[in-house]
């Protein structure tokens, strides 16, 4: 993500913690394991998914941001995770596990989890691999070999739908320079604003929609398709 | 859904008479040489560093796991390879070179390296009880021999590791020429004839020869549908050890002690009130919030509370 916008909400949390943290008693806590963990999330929804991942023993074997250990399925780059929405599949999987297997220790089944339990730890899997797949794309060597054609012709696909008449993609080709139009691209500051509860606002669909979609194009663009259309968007000035 | 786990075991706590034979006996333990500090009541207990799973099992953190280790009370220790031997994997070697420059460092290891490693322990009370290695064949004999070499100089007692039968049959000269035992170690793979999971699997790679041992996962056991109280009546003489954590039935998952499927309480007492010779070494990789030392001491805790 956007990493300063990213870190400074995390950031202010942690400090916020930290004098509330030494108020009430001084010593740090001895049962909450900071170092493996790392601070809080700013999104306590997202902290709590985050903490699920870690009680049920996903972290151990797929590792906290997705590093795996050992022979677990590297889950930033899982195709089933790039094609699962809201644990569509993930969840049948985590309830059956996958018992027929060539690895020495087969990934278990976590049938007892409630629903919620398993929504909240897919919804960490994704955010985990959101940040990761930013990362690697934005710091991608050959993101300025692109072609424009080809650019255009994914841009057909998968952006038009909403990028006629909301924003015109044109301006934000012109309005940024190569990297703030990567790091717009990859993740636009919209997906930032934090969600908000009020009633008029809990069922916008259009944006939870944009949210998820852009969610899932950065959980699955390769390297050449960013490359394209960054050579797209930049044909377009 | 797995089903409830009984409410005997997960409100078990220790009888008020038990507890003062465990005061009298704790008298006893003031005086036993600090590498029986995790004997208790009969009971050898030692750890898997795994359970310590914020910490990578590199050389660099040896000192870190040993010290962990007194933290948590453990005299004994099943230490994998990879806390011992250098590591080649740096930038600009490939993995095949990598291999290779390991496999070579193993041919012409010196003595000193294994010993002094093994003073390391024995200065803060702890024993090498197995060197955990996963045999493969990418290791010809020279390299098999200079591994049970090594372990033998820590003061082993036996390499364990995860391999399966073919594996097995293969290494059976090699324990004999050591004086050493090797350990088969089960996970909980039904679908790979190959594994060790089941009793009829495990059994059939104990017949390959007298100096293997059982090195029985209550947790992947228990996954496995297995039954470990079973499993220790019939087969105990050979068993050297337990890894000993809970996971529940139907290859569920790993939990905290007492609230899988794994009868814990009930294989410590069966050690202890038959006076087996069988190391109980902590295992788990269920997930936690806390640190890695006091989760591990939690767990020890509801250990020692069944054997008092
Ligand atoms: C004991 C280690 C272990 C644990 C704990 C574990 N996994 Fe896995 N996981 C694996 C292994 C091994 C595989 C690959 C299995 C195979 O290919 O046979 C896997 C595969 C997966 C896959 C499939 C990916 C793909 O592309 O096929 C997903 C999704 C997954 N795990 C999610 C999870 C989640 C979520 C948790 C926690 C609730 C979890 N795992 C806990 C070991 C583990
Ligand atoms: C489901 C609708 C949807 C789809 C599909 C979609 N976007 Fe967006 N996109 C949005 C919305 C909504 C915004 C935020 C607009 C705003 O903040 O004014 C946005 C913002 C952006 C921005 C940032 C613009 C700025 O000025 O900061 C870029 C760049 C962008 N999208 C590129 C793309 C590309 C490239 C694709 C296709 C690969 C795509 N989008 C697909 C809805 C969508």
């Amino acid at each position: 993500m956007n990493t300063r916008r990213f870190l400074i909400p995390v950031l202010a949390v942690t400090i916020a913690l930290a004098v509330l943290h030494g108020q009430s008693q001084s010593p740090p806590r001895q049962d909450y394991d900071l170092a493996y963990i790392g601070p809080p999330l700013a999104d306590p929804v997202m902290q709590h998914s985050k903490e699920t991942y870690v009680l049920f023993g996903c972290a151990y074997c797929h590792g906290m941001n997705l590093v795996a250990r050992g022979e677990a399925t590297d889950l930033m780059h899982s195709a089933l995770v790039g094609r699962d929405e809201n644990a569509n599949l993930i969840g049948p999987l985590l309830r059956a596990g996958i018992p027929q297997t060539a690895k020495l220790s087969p990934m278990p089944q976590f049938s007892d989890l409630s629903n919620a339990q398993i929504v909240d730890i897919t919804r960490y899997i994704h955010y985990a691999r959101q940040l990761g797949r930013y990362k690697e794309l934005f710091e991608a060597k050959a993101l300025g070999s692109g072609n424009a054609a080809t650019g255009k012709a994914y841009a057909d696909q998968h952006c038009r739908s909403c990028h006629q008449g909301v924003t015109d993609l044109s301006q934000a080709a012109k309005k940024y320079s190569r990297p703030s139009l990567t790091a717009k691209m990859l993740h636009p500051d919209f997906l930032d604003r934090p969600a908000s509860w009020k009633l008029d606002q809990l069922h916008d669909t259009t944006t939870a929609e944009a949210r998820q979609r852009h969610a899932h194009l950065l959980e699955n663009y390769t390297e050449s398709d960013v490359a394209n259309l960054l050579a797209w968007l930049e044909s377009l000035k | 859904m797995s089903p409830a786990t009984p409410l005997t075991r997960r409100t078990f706590t220790f009888s008020a008479s038990a507890a003062i034979a465990g005061a009298s006996r704790s008298l006893l333990h003031a005086q036993t040489p600090p590498g029986n500090r995790s004997l208790i009541n009969g009971v050898q207990f030692g750890l898997q560093p795994f359970c310590y799973h914020d910490l990578p099992m590199i050389p660099e953190n040896r000192p870190a796991l040993f010290d962990r280790l007194v933290q948590n009370g453990m005299g004994m220790v099943e230490l994998h390879a990879t806390w011992v031997e250098p590591r080649f994997t740096t930038p600009g070697v490939s993995a095949r070179q990598a291999r290779e420059k390991l496999r070579d460092w193993r041919l012409h290891a010196p003595d000193d390296h294994y010993l002094k490693i093994r003073q390391e322990a024995a200065a803060l009370g702890i024993s090498i009880f197995t060197y955990y290695i996963n045999f493969n064949d990418t290791m010809p004999d020279e390299e098999v021999d200079a591994i049970f070499r090594g372990a033998k100089l820590l003061g082993a007692r036996g390499c364990v590791g995860s391999y399966g039968l073919a594996q097995a049959q293969r290494l059976i000269p090699f324990p004999a020429r050591h004086g050493m035992v090797l350990g088969l170690h089960n996970h909980d793979n039904l679908s790979d004839p190959d594994a060790f999971s089941s009793e009829a699997s495990i059994v059939k790679g104990l017949s390959f020869s007298n100096d293997f041992k059982a090195t029985l996962d209550t947790r992947h056991f228990t996954a496995a549908n297995g039954d470990c109280l079973g499993f220790l009546e019939r087969h105990h003489e050979r068993v050297s050890s337990v890894h000993l954590g809970d996971r529940r039935k139907n290859n569920g998952r790993s939990t905290p002690f007492g609230e899988g499927d794994a009868p814990i309480i009930e294989i410590l007492r069966m050690i202890r009130d038959n006076k087996w010779p069988i190391m109980a070494l902590l295992e788990f990789e269920h997930g936690t919030l806390r640190p890695a030392v006091p989760e591990v001491r939690l767990m020890f805790d509801y250990c020692k509370r069944a054997v008092v």
